[in-house]
């Protein structure tokens, strides 16, 4: 059945940013069982039609009256979605990956994807709120009184989603092969196996898309997240238990294991070198703060308590995740040493494989199909609900922000479904296109998009909340010089087959690389929107008013924003009035 | 004859070229001129993303500033140009699919008659975007007069 044996010799380790565009190369993660499974199968389907079922149920059918208040989500409720959002394939599948391949490095995410939302709490989820609009390019758009300004932000918003997705699409067609086998016969060859799979879980993403009134149901993303946390930490415990490394608690257990895993796993900055942990862990923590699918759970919430609270325990929440993921790595690289191969070294674990590990490590460890299935539907659920999530931002940057708000001020709500629909279908060739071919592993893939949101956006919110005097023009000129910046590195290193080989200079290589591009490229981004607006004239008194306002000590009503208290003020103090 | 009527509106000048003509009957029956503002929530999800489309379901409206100011800027015109003809007004803004949300109100409220603004689309654009007056001819008893709107002024 499967005739792919021959490929794995062609796989070393290194060849990962080297892989021409000819699928005969394909990706296909050595030792993993390649095979249709119907439990396994059914386990996804049914785990998909659930969030489907459950979404139509807590559905309270359409509101006949805005103004009669329902109840409101708390905080637990609000941080098990803020959970069920962020944890994507790069969470479930790629965390441990890159635990197990990099070692120490692969800590830089897991630190980095914490400490994010610290920054998040401190200083900025309540002042979004306050601010009170929909989007990331609303809030831009608005704070610097620029279209251009939201124009990018939307830009930026897109490609945030676009290059996120690519991580996921990656996750999905490397887990489908585990459930569903190699089905590239259907493509007479055209495709490899793995890019088949990629190509069907897309457009069952988008398919689910059409569905996404339903999926967005704050009750809906909480079952989501508990399916997903049990099947990552029953897989977890009964994997490390049943391969004997482990038994009820691995995320403190592992430990042990680490002299018998090679220095590679447990020496520090033995994967990577200590600059290059700081710039990716530097991306990963203000990336956080700056992605528009996380931030937009801040907009919705009743005040500002509760966004701070859903804040600490959507954390609470997704490091459950992040403290298990590295015993994950331990024991998967352990069976993987005894019952495949030697993990590091030539050729060593492939990074198909690493990226399946959580998988892989299941079925290495001799358990039932319908268990492991169980744990690759977590991971595949977890892949196609973050893309759903991220598609639903990009098509939001694109019908809201760009067409109704600059190209078509008069859009009726049809129209914007309309272009809507079609920038998901885009998104989606566009994911379908770039991830035949992906030239990183997930975690990598994904870290592109966290740097793009550290660079550009996330000095614009920050600035535009705490310091009233960024302008127009600091804006503008800092947001094309971030979207230049980020653009360098990803040229430098071909990522994308933009360019072939990339332009490999070392000096940028060095101490820029792409996936840690914000450690130099945030900084510079601050001090070009400082100076310019330093040298040009300050903002109107009422931008400055809202900005004091996301900052007063009083409490805010909740159908205010900041512009509305500050349009008040301004009538009651000083006349005259401007309506 | 007609006690009731409503006009739907989603603050377009579509929707505005419907109203001379309700104002013109409600006056001669002395009727109550209702409004209605439905918030298309599919156009909320792609717009502005699922989570504002639960807020709606949550009833959290008053937090959603600009959405509401469209809202009442839309029925109020309808208000506006009753009371200057000496009528009564209702306003109500809803969250769903247009047409069903029509639909229901209508019913719900004794509605004798709705008046609905039309783009008069064909071909391409009518496949393409549809038509909520057409989905509520089809969803509603209640007698229905459409106003085509011509933009070619």
């Amino acid at each position: 059945m499967i005739d792919g044996a021959p490929m794995l010799a062609d796989l070393a380790i290194g060849a990962m940013e080297t892989i021409p565009l000819q699928s005969s190369e394909a990706l296909l993660p050595e030792d993993l069982n390649v095979s249709f499974k119907l439990l396994p199968a059914i386990i996804v389907i049914g785990m998909m039609g659930l969030f489907i079922v459950a979404g139509f149920m807590f559905q309270v059918a359409d509101t006949d009256d805005m103004w009669v208040a329902g109840r409101s989500i708390g905080n637990i409720e609000n941080g098990m979605a803020i959970g069920a959002n962020w944890m994507s394939a790069a969470t479930y599948l790629g965390v441990a990956a890159t635990v197990a391949i990099s070692g120490v490095y692969g800590l830089a995410y897991v630190i980095g994807w914490t400490t994010g939302y610290f920054i998040l709490l401190i200083f900025m989820a309540a002042q979004m709120r306050r601010f009170g609009k929909y989007t990331a390019p609303d809030f831009v758009g608005d704070r610097f009184n620029s279209d251009a300004a939201r124009a990018l932000a939307a830009l930026t918003t897109f490609l945030i989603g676009f290059v996120y997705a690519l991580g996921q699409a990656r996750g999905m067609g490397l887990v489908g092969l585990y459930i569903l086998g190699d089905w590239s016969a259907i493509t007479g060859g055209a495709l490899s196996a793995y890019q088949t799979m990629m190509v069907i879980f897309m457009v069952i993403t988008v398919a689910y898309l059409s569905l996404s009134g339903m999926l967005g149901a704050t009750k809906n993303m909480v079952l989501q997240y508990v399916i997903l946390i049990v099947a990552f930490l029953l897989g977890l415990v009964v994997t490390g238990w049943s391969g004997g490394f482990t038994t009820v608690l691995p995320q403190l257990e592992y430990g042990m294991m680490i002299d018998t895993l090679g220095s590679e796993f447990s020496a520090p900055f033995a994967g990577g070198s200590y600059y290059l942990w700081v710039a990716t862990c530097f991306s990963l923590v203000f990336g956080t703060c700056g992605l528009p699918h996380v931030l937009v759970r801040f907009y919705t919430v009743k005040n500002e308590r509760v966004a701070r609270w859903s804040c600490t325990w959507g954390l609470f929440f997704i490091s459950l995740l992040y403290l298990s993921a590295p015993a994950f790595a331990a024991v998967g690289t352990a069976l993987y040493g005894e019952e495949v191969g030697a993990v590091y070294g030539d050729p060593g674990m492939t990074s198909a494989a690493g990226d399946v590990l959580v998988v892989l490590a299941a079925q290495l460890a001799g358990l039932p199909s319908w268990f492991v299935g169980f744990v690759a539907a977590g991971g595949i659920a977890a892949a196609v609900a973050t893309t759903a999530g991220l598609f639903i931002a990009a098509s939001s940057a694109i019908s809201h922000d760009i067409y109704a708000n600059i190209i078509n001020e008069d859009a009726t709500q049809r129209q914007q479904v309309l272009v809507g629909r079609l920038s998901i279908i885009l998104i989606g060739l566009l994911t379908i296109i770039f991830a035949l071919n992906p030239q990183q592993p997930i975690a990598a893939l994904v870290g592109f998009a966290f740097s793009l949101a550290a660079i550009v956006l996330f000095p614009m919110f920050f600035l535009g909340l705490w310091w009233e005097n960024t302008n127009r023009p600091g804006a503008l000129s800092g947001m094309t010089t971030g979207i230049i910046v980020w653009f360098i590195p990803m040229l430098n290193e071909g990522n994308f087959g933009l360019i072939d080989g990339g332009l490999a200079i070392d000096v940028i290589s060095t101490w820029m690389p792409a996936i840690g591009s914000a450690l130099v490229g945030t900084p510079i981004v601050f001090a070009v929107t400082i100076i310019v607006s330093l040298v040009t004239s300050e903002p109107p008194l009422e931008t400055k008013q809202m900005v004091r306002q996301c900052h007063s000590p009083d409490p805010m009503p909740r159908d205010k924003t900041a512009a509305d208290i500050v349009a008040e003020k301004n009538r009651d103090g000083n006349a005259p009035a401007d309506d | 004859m007609y006690e009731r009527i409503l006009v739907p509106t989603d603050g377009s000048n579509v929707a505005e070229a419907a109203v001379d003509q309700a104002i013109d009957i409600a006056t001669k029956y002395d009727a109550e001129v209702h409004s209605l503002f439905v918030a298309d929530t599919d156009a909320i999800a792609y717009g502005l993303g699922t989570e504002q489309v639960d807020r709606i379901r949550q009833g959290q409206f008053q937090g959603m500033t600009e959405l509401r100011e469209d809202a009442e800027a839309a029925t109020g015109y309808v208000t506006d140009a009753a009371e200057a003809a000496g009528l009564t007004g209702h306003e109500r803004h809803a969250g769903g699919q247009p047409h069903r949300m029509i639909a229901d109100y209508a019913e719900d409220n004794d509605i004798d008659l709705i008046v609905i603004g039309s783009h008069g689309r064909s071909g391409v654009r009518r496949a393409l975007l549809g038509s909520v007056t057409e989905r509520v001819l089809r969803s509603t008893t209640v007698p229905v007069l459409v106003v085509d709107y011509d933009d070619e002024d």
